[in-house]
């Protein structure tokens, strides 16, 4: 989908969503619009332009800048086409010689206190301003530039990416709209009145110091050159553009990534992009500059041990000497002992040719995902009450709940675009129910506030999900017919039974949770009574040793109250990275072959044989910890890791490191030299997303299009590496494009059926299943009855973690992302978003801080069971007296060098969210960080051997 | 064998047991947890835990079953 550069198109003012439709006529045209349409956006829609400055679709109309001015029948004056609605039969003239008049004199004023330097200008050709001048055929300006005026207003350049040149500021107010409509932020606002109004970023001196998050959508609203992407300043107007899906996290926004020759040099948020609907956030839009970082490896590498120096070869010679070396090691520890990891962060064609590989090539099951350490909870709890293993609805539903409960999860951090679609549903007046032991944006953010905030204990969330169920059968809030229509009778009366009983009381449960019972009573009567129920949930629900519990527990409200099967309602994993959901569905896990269907089925075995044309094993493979605990025991002495740093992302590191540094041959395919790729014999060069085609699919369950846009810098996309390998391995991998990939899928996945390219080029993108049944795909999941037949109450005791705080151990730990980076950081450490978050800190609460003498700022010691780290103090009541927190961005932080090898009790998915610690302040790092800062400079001294 | 191995073994079923001994009766309870290593655990892990049904590695009575009747499901495949 290349086409040639051209602004998106903007119809002016938002569409209405009315069935009724109205007709009116516009210069003398029979326009047929929904009633509520502005009579610019129906203008707009029939092709004409109604000149406009203020005016944008993706915000409310404002009528402020009076050149959309028409004339209409039977009306006096000249009424703002922005905000007049239109009404049947109205008579609409856009264009006479005296609204001309009007237009130009309006024009003259706002251009008598404009720059005139157009042919230098970064927007020239590409300024609203600039082409309304022309539409409205100003030719002089008669009042001259010697009066007041704002030329040289001070230019603020502090943010990275853009620049805020005042001096071109129209003050339409666009960019203060889309800052509170768009993105909910409100950092910007209108100082002063009449000629001393101008654009402000509150009391903060620079945006840089303000509340902006560098979202960009005032960028992207700003008519003129005012705020302008740095990248357009430096490179100029791009000359084509690319629509392709984001890299970074489950949201998957759909982007135009507009390009100068092969060099991006604008991301723009598509319009079209139906997760994303046009808006986008910092990391999607501005950090895509890691793509082309001095850092990348773009050569094959190999070495025979991690002591020596890397050495450059030729793709064959890489794929050969790994394959030499995976045989020997087959055939010296027998056909288990190697395997490997793909990498959600990967394309479905590159995931599902890597588990092809494992089960062709390898001949074993030994693939896992890194899934594992995220929501492998919410694949087996989803599949067990409800019977698939992914979220039920899209992202706009959330538009029509009207009760939210947000659980573990930091949308406006995490999943930003969705933190937005979430706040603007909240000032809307929905009801907000936050359930985290911290204090997250949602609890109290300009215009919203949470109706109650349940910070929970780390560890307990099945209390409080149980306490929750308890509230709303005990008080008779269920939905009845609801369950009897749908849900298993005889398993909902067992757990009936067990969810009534006193134990599992707000009041019971208070003890462990730390949740007010009150609190908890008014959420669930709430949850139960209020509308519309849907519930969000992240990590902070998964990432636990009863992950799985919490899961199916969440599913069980959801279907006690009837909130499955419609819009505004539902379950909803937030996926962290871009193709978590993509990654699960291509049959990564050990035990799954793609569409979720056990290895142990003949049937299915049968299936895909037929296809591959080999005899496949019909038992599970090695989970990820499996497979480390199985290196250190020397069972276990290859892996191909695709995308995936499990050195710094997984947990307990020196237990890791150990399992790394055990086996005998590691490949690491990344772009990057990262962690894991320090202990590894042979380097794999990596594509970013820009190098690629192929497909992701978001949290919605939405296969988008990613699209080259430039050829990969190692010469190989990243499933043409895994290709290359497979073939040396004996395989016969022939694919000449990863359309090829997909139809494959789409032949041996029954929900998969209905997939192809050509389609998603047709539809934008497809929410599965998508077969004879749903040819266009399923938005909403379980609408008449569940995929499992009947709902599945699931019993769901509360287990404590066997990781509790003592008195050597006082406080718990628990860990999560920020707004600026992305998971380990690889990408978006090598970018500008490090100005926001150069190192990790840790979180911990002014009384747990003054008790150990600790002031913010401080180097302070986590010491944990298993290992210590060293980081800065950040001392904030975001966080509850016993809890401390820290983000894991930085390899040097070493957050995992002191979480556990505890995890889930079903899926093995680790319990990042609660290591029990102590936190003293100190004045050196700890050791193992020293130790790491010695490794990482000797590899990098290794890898400079290689490169020079 | 590494008595390492078993262990963590053990501390596995151990957990999927606890976290299980809700759902029913015991016979219900012990037949799911065996289910469960037999659909999510490898050959080996299967195999070697399978190796100690008679032995007292540290097995609370529920998972003490679960291996008895894995082992046996293993034997009839």
């Amino acid at each position: 989908m290349l086409e040639f550069y051209e602004p998106q198109p903007d119809f002016g003012t938002p569409q209405s969503d009315s069935e009724t439709m109205v007709t009116l006529s516009i210069d003398g045209v029979q326009v047929t619009v929904p009633e509520g349409s502005s009579v610019m956006r129906a203008a707009s829609e029939s092709g004409i332009k109604i000149p406009r400055l203020c005016a944008t679709d993706s915000l409310k109309s404002f009528g402020s800048c009076r050149i959309c001015l028409v004339e209409i029948e039977g009306r006096r004056g000249f009424p703002a086409s922005c905000t007049t609605t239109v009404e049947a039969g109205m008579q609409v003239n856009t264009q006479s010689d005296e609204i001309g008049k009007l237009r130009r004199d309006v024009m003259e004023l706002y251009i008598s206190d404009h720059p005139l330097d157009c042919l230098t200008c970064p927007t020239n050709g590409d300024c609203e301003l600039q082409d309304t001048a022309g539409e409205v055929g100003l030719r002089a300006v008669r009042y001259g530039f010697e009066g007041d005026n704002h030329l040289i207003a001070e230019k603020d350049e502090s943010n990275p990416y853009f620049t805020f040149d005042a001096s071109k500021c129209i003050v339409c107010s666009r960019c203060v709209r889309a800052c509170e409509e768009t993105q909910g932020t409100f950092a910007l606002t209108i100082d002063g009145r009449g000629f001393e109004s101008k654009v402000s970023v509150g009391p903060a001196d620079n945006f840089m110091e303000s509340d902006c998050v560098s979202c960009g959508a005032c960028v992207d609203a700003c008519p003129t050159a005012t705020l302008t992407e740095k990248s357009i300043i430096g490179a100029g107007k791009p000359e084509h553009s690319v629509v392709t899906t984001c890299a970074y996290c489950g949201v998957g926004c759909s982007f135009k990534a507009e390009m100068k020759g092969n060099e991006v040099v604008r991301m723009t948020p598509y319009k079209d992009g139906k997760a994303n609907e046009g808006h986008a956030c910092v990391k999607g839009r501005f950090a895509f500059g890691y793509a082309t970082h001095k850092d990348r490896i773009t050569k094959p590498m190999i070495r025979e041990s991690i002591e020596d120096p890397w050495k450059e070869v030729s793709w064959d010679e890489a794929v050969n000497y790994t394959a030499k070396r995976f045989k020997d090691i087959q055939a010296r520890h027998g056909r288990t002992s190697i395997g490997a990891i793909s990498s959600s962060r990967c394309t479905n064609e590159e995931v599902y040719l890597v588990q092809k590989m494992v089960r062709t090539g390898f001949g074993n099951n030994n693939i896992d995902t890194c899934a594992r350490v995220c929501h492998s909870p919410t694949g087996f709890g989803l599949k067990t009450t409800l019977g698939e293993s992914a979220g039920t609805q899209t992202f706009a539903s959330v538009a029509k709940a009207d009760v939210i409960i947000v659980m573990g999860a930091n949308p406006t951090e995490a999943h930003p675009v969705f933190g937005s679609r979430l706040k603007r549903r909240l000032r809307e007046g929905a009801k907000l129910i936050v359930i985290d032991p911290r204090q997250i944006e949602l609890v109290n953010a300009p215009h919203i506030r949470a109706d109650f905030h349940l910070p929970v204990r780390p560890g307990t969330n099945v209390t409080v999900l149980n306490a929750l169920a308890h509230v709303i059968i005990t008080e008779g809030m269920q939905a009845e017919e609801y369950i009897a229509e749908r849900c298993e009778t005889d398993d909902f009366d067992a757990w009936t039974q067990f969810i009534s009983e006193e134990r599992h009381s707000p009041e019971s449960t208070e003890q462990y949770s730390g949740v007010p019972a009150d609190d908890l009573r008014a959420a669930a009567r709430l949850y139960a009574q209020g509308g519309n129920g849907a519930i969000f949930y992240g990590l902070g629900v998964t990432e636990h040793s009863q992950g799985s519990t919490s899961v199916m527990a969440i599913a069980n409200l959801a279907m006690l109250t009837g909130n499955i099967g419609r819009e505004g309602v539902g379950v909803n994993p937030l996926r962290g990275q871009n193709n978590v959901q993509g990654a699960c569905d291509m049959g990564s896990f050990p035990h799954e072959l793609p569409g979720y269907r056990h290895i142990s089925s003949k049937v299915t075995r049968n299936l895909f044989e037929g296809e591959w044309g080999v005899t496949l094993d019909p038992e599970p493979g090695l989970r990820i910890p499996n497979m480390f605990d199985a290196a250190i025991d020397g069972d276990f002495k290859g892996l191909y890791c695709q995308g995936e740093d499990i050195a710094q992302s997984d947990p307990n590191t020196q237990h890791v490191e150990a399992a790394l540094t055990a086996m005998e041959c590691l490949v690491v395919q990344d772009i990057f030299l990262n962690e894991t790729a320090k202990f590894a014999h042979v380097f794999l060069p990596g594509a970013s997303f820009l190098e690629k085609d192929g497909t992701f699919t978001n949290a919605e369950r939405r296969i988008s299009r990613v699209r080259k846009t430039m050829p990969p810098l190692s010469g190989k996309a990243d499933w043409e590496g895994t290709m290359a390998l497979a073939n040396a391995l004996g395989c016969n991998f022939e694919y000449d494009h990863p359309s090829e990939i997909m139809d494959e899928i789409a032949r041996l996945t029954p929900t998969f059926t209905g997939v192809s390219y050509k389609k998603l080029d047709d539809l934008g993108s497809i929410q599965w299943p998508c077969n004879d049944y749903t040819p266009a795909g399923t938005p909403v999941m379980h609408v008449d009855e569940f995929v499992r037949g009947k709902g599945f109450f699931a019993i769901t005791e509360y287990i404590a973690s066997e990781e509790r705080a003592n008195r050597k151990f006082p406080l718990l730990l628990t860990t999560g992302r920020i707004l600026s980076q992305y998971n380990v950081g690889a990408q978006t450490r090598r970018t500008k978003n490090s100005e926001w978050h150069e190192e990790d800190t840790l979180e911990i609460h002014p009384h747990d801080a003054e008790e150990r003498g600790i002031n913010h700022g401080d180097w302070v010691g986590i010491q944990s069971r298993v290992g210590e780290t060293v980081l800065h103090a950040d001392v904030t009541s975001r966080v509850k007296p016993g809890v401390i927190y820290t983000t894991f961005h930085h390899p040097v932080s070493g957050a995992n060098v002191i979480t556990t090898d505890n995890s889930d009790w079903a899926t093995n998915c680790p319990e990042f969210k609660v290591t029990a610690v102590q936190v003293s302040k100190v004045t050196a790092p700890s050791r193992w960080q020293a130790r790491q800062q010695t490794f990482n400079t000797q590899q990098q001294q290794l890898l400079a051997k290689a490169r020079h | 064998m590494s008595a390492n191995k078993v262990d963590r073994l053990v501390k596995m079923i151990n957990q999927i047991s606890l976290n299980m001994r809700s759902n029913g009766s015991e016979d219900l309870v012990v037949s799911q947890v065996s289910e469960h290593l037999e659909k999510f655990w490898s050959p080996a892990m299967k195999d070697l835990i399978s190796e100690q049904e008679d032995n007292n590695v540290g097995l609370t009575p529920i998972s003490q079953k679960a291996v008895i009747q894995l082992a046996a499901m293993r034997r009839a495949k």
